[in-house]
């Protein structure tokens, strides 16, 4: 898992799955790199192959520390087909925007 | 019936327990998503399945009961030709299976796994048992859809990120490839220069050598386990400040001290990291510092068969040794390698060493012999004989007679005390000395003196002893002069009735002190009669139970041959024979030497006229003029 600063805006990638195997460490790392009023947060999937409910959890949990999505943008890019019909299924996108690039 | 029924489907099915932790769960659902790959499920279910499964197994070992928490949950799928059937089995609580899919509010942490399962497969049931609980999920498969699908012209991107990865992996595999025919040739060349002989320190620095180019490596150290004291010692090393001293397993203060003892303690690989080392340790702690405070690198154990055999470390001095997958195989399979061929080595070493002690035993066995006279002197009116048997090991067992003038015999029994080819030198140079000694004495505690000076220098620098006994013989008279080196005492017969005499043992064996001083002490020899000279060999032969023979056993065997019945040879074997029968099975701890003297019941004049006699009745020559000989030759 990569984790870039770019001023205020956080950037997430090289992330190959987020599940219960890897979403506590998924969401310590975020709480550790997260600046204090940040405005951008983006999550590359484009090499994530695979989302559990644990890793939805985490995005969860995300949403849940940027005061519910108001402090922050929370983006996720490029999401596999199968991951963006999970996104979907669980209404993610209400939380998340979801683009493609 | 059975006859007509349809063709059934033959279901494949796949069976696996897990252990109760998330990364044995999703490795678990890993699995299944790879055998439902082999049947040709397209992407978009093979993705429902997976996660499905990886759904329920968390939920299997996170529900467990307490007194469930290591039982191995199971996870099985059947595949037909219509459907897809998963099945997870818990030991769970349980819990109610909703009817419908109810969505789950996205601001929701938790409780999705059942309502994804409920949402993307076709069919759920919770089967509640005890101890256990299956889940059971269904799936149809999409008979032609599903193919078509698989077939269906992928877009440009996703083309461009199959290529990708394509490309990604074949460059790993290129690397892992390459990394591996250096390695086998590596290996093959270490293999074909261990035939050449040369050193082990020789081979493992030519294998290491290898490795360092290998893994870009520029240091390595390589300890081995001694058997004796249980310490790592560097066997060798890629510099000389590398080659400290030995690491103590486990230290005295019982933990491990350093990265190199950490590894050999606990069997496992570990990362040469000095940056804690650095600011608080010291040399002695980390003996891995002296290739510099910035070096990394890997540790790993040599081990053979679950034993430690060594280890190897290996790494850069400016940092920056790659500790991947990869590399960290490669050390290992050089470490399995080394450990492999420095025990063959060893072994053979060893070999060799047990085959030159074999040769060497042989050789002093050959000197040995050649020490014992072929044929001991024959004189008129008495017989002589000895004998000696050699222990497996060889020690410095010998007897010697020598015919000084026509009336005065010299035997001699000597034990040089230690082993293998010195004992039998020394025995040898006594041997020489004796015969030098005798021209200016023929008293026996004067010869022992003699003896004793000319050896004592040679004999203590080697920490070496011999304990002798001299005995000269007045051959008219019978008359006995003995003396003896911290020997055996000497056992006869005397004149009358008195059974066996003892002449005691007084003076310290040869080489022990400078000037020792000696004592000749006198007996006579009874007619008949016998005299023995022996060497402790004999006394100290023990029986399966451990008993001694001893001093007593062998008196009262002298006493019945106080007049003997046979000639001195047969008298001998018989002696031995005796010492054999109380042995029994038992093995023979040390040498065993004797020399046996008897004396005819008639003198020696009187056996030398009926000896005479004898052949002229059966010459029938007139008979000569006779008188005592004047000479007696051996």
């Amino acid at each position: 898992m990569k984790i870039e600063h770019t001023g205020q805006n956080l950037r997430i990638s090289e992330l190959p799955e987020l599940t219960s195997v890897n979403s506590g460490h998924f969401r310590d790392e975020l709480r550790a790199a997260l600046p204090t009023s940040p405005s951008l947060i983006e999550i590359d999937l484009s090499q994530t192959r695979f989302v559990d409910s644990s890793g939805l959890g985490a995005l969860f949990a995300l949403y849940r520390s940027t005061g519910d999505g108001r402090s922050a943008i929370l983006r996720l890019v490029n999401p596999a087909p199968e991951i963006q019909q999970l996104f979907e299924l669980t209404q993610m996108q209400q939380l998340f925007e979801i683009v493609q690039r | 019936m059975a006859a007509t029924s349809l063709q059934p489907d033959r279901p494949a099915a796949l069976r696996l327990s897990f252990l109760p932790d998330p990364r044995s769960a999703r490795a678990a659902a890993a699995v299944i998503r790879g055998f439902l790959t082999e049947q040709g499920i397209p992407e978009k279910d093979l993705f429902a399945c997976e996660l499905c499964v990886a759904e329920a197994c968390n939920n299997a070992f996170e529900y467990a009961r307490p007194a469930e928490r290591n039982y191995h949950p199971i996870a099985d799928a059947v595949c037909t030709e219509g459907e897809i059937e998963l099945r997870v089995t818990d030991r769970s609580t349980g819990f109610d299976l909703p009817e419908r899919a109810e969505a789950v509010s996205p601001a929701a942490e938790r409780g999705r796994g059942l309502f994804i399962i409920r949402s993307m497969m076709d069919e759920v049931s919770y089967l509640r048992g005890s101890p256990e609980n299956v889940l059971v999920m269904r799936k149809r498969r999409q008979r032609d859809s599903g193919s078509a699908a698989l077939k269906a012209p992928l877009s440009a991107p996703e083309l461009a990120a199959e290529l990708t990865d394509c490309k990604r992996t074949i460059a790993g595999m290129a690397r892992e490839l390459c990394f591996r025919t250096e390695t086998l040739s590596a290996v093959f060349r270490c293999c074909a220069e261990l035939g050449r002989g040369g050193e082990a320190k020789d081979f493992a620095n030519r294998l290491l050598s290898d490795l360092l180019n290998l893994t870009s490596g520029d240091w390595y150290v390589f300890r081995l386990l001694s058997a004796q004291d249980h310490r790592l010692h560097v066997e060798t090393a890629s510099h000389p400040e590398l080659q400290s001293g030995p690491i103590s397993l486990p230290a005295a203060d019982g933990s491990p001290r350093g990265i190199e003892a950490t590894a050999a303690a606990t069997l496992t690989p570990a990362r040469v990291d000095l940056r804690g080392a650095r600011s608080n340790g010291s040399a002695a702690d980390e003996p891995l510092l002296a290739a510099g405070a910035e070096a990394d690198g890997l540790v790993h154990p040599l081990c053979f068969a679950g034993t430690l055999v060594g280890t190897l470390a290996v790494g850069r001095r400016r940092g920056g040794f790659s500790a991947g997958e990869l590399q960290t195989e490669v050390v290992r399979t050089f470490a399995e390698f080394l450990a492999l061929q420095t025990l063959n080595l060893r072994r053979r070493e060893e070999e060799l060493r047990d085959r030159v002690v074999v040769r060497e035993m042989e050789i002093a066995q050959e000197i040995q012999r050649s020490l014992l006279p072929l044929d001991l002197p024959q004189l008129p009116g008495y017989g002589l004989t000895g004998a000696w048997q050699s222990a497996r090991e060889v020690g410095g067992d010998f007897y010697d007679a020598l015919v000084l003038n026509d009336r005065s015999l010299l035997l001699l029994v000597a034990d040089v005390m230690g082993k293998g080819v010195p004992a039998a030198l020394f025995a040898t140079i006594m041997r020489g000395a004796l015969r030098g000694l005798v021209a200016r004495s023929d008293d026996p505690a004067e010869l022992l003196r003699g003896l004793n000076s000319l050896l004592y220098p040679e004999l203590s620098r080697v920490n070496m002893f011999i304990t002798a006994q001299v005995v000269q013989m007045d051959l008219r008279n019978r008359r006995i002069q003995a003396a003896s080196a911290g020997h055996c005492p000497l056992i006869f017969s005397p004149p009358g009735h008195a059974a066996v005499s003892v002449l005691p043992t007084r003076g310290l064996p040869l080489g022990v002190l400078p000037n020792s001083d000696y004592r000749t002490e006198t007996g006579v020899l009874g007619r008949p009669g016998t005299l023995l000279l022996y060497t402790d060999g004999l006394t100290d032969a023990r029986n399966p139970a451990g008993e001694m023979f001893g001093q007593r056993r062998l008196m009262d065997w002298m006493r019945a041959q106080r007049r003997p019945q046979f000639e001195a040879a047969v008298l001998g074997k018989q002696l031995l024979k005796e010492v054999n029968r109380f042995r029994g099975d038992a093995p023979m701890g040390d040498d065993q030497a004797f020399m046996l003297l008897t004396a005819d019941e008639m003198s020696a004049r009187a056996a030398v006229h009926a000896w005479w006699q004898a052949r002229l009745v059966r010459r029938s020559l007139p008979r000569p003029a006779f008188s005592e000989p004047t000479a007696i030759r051996p």
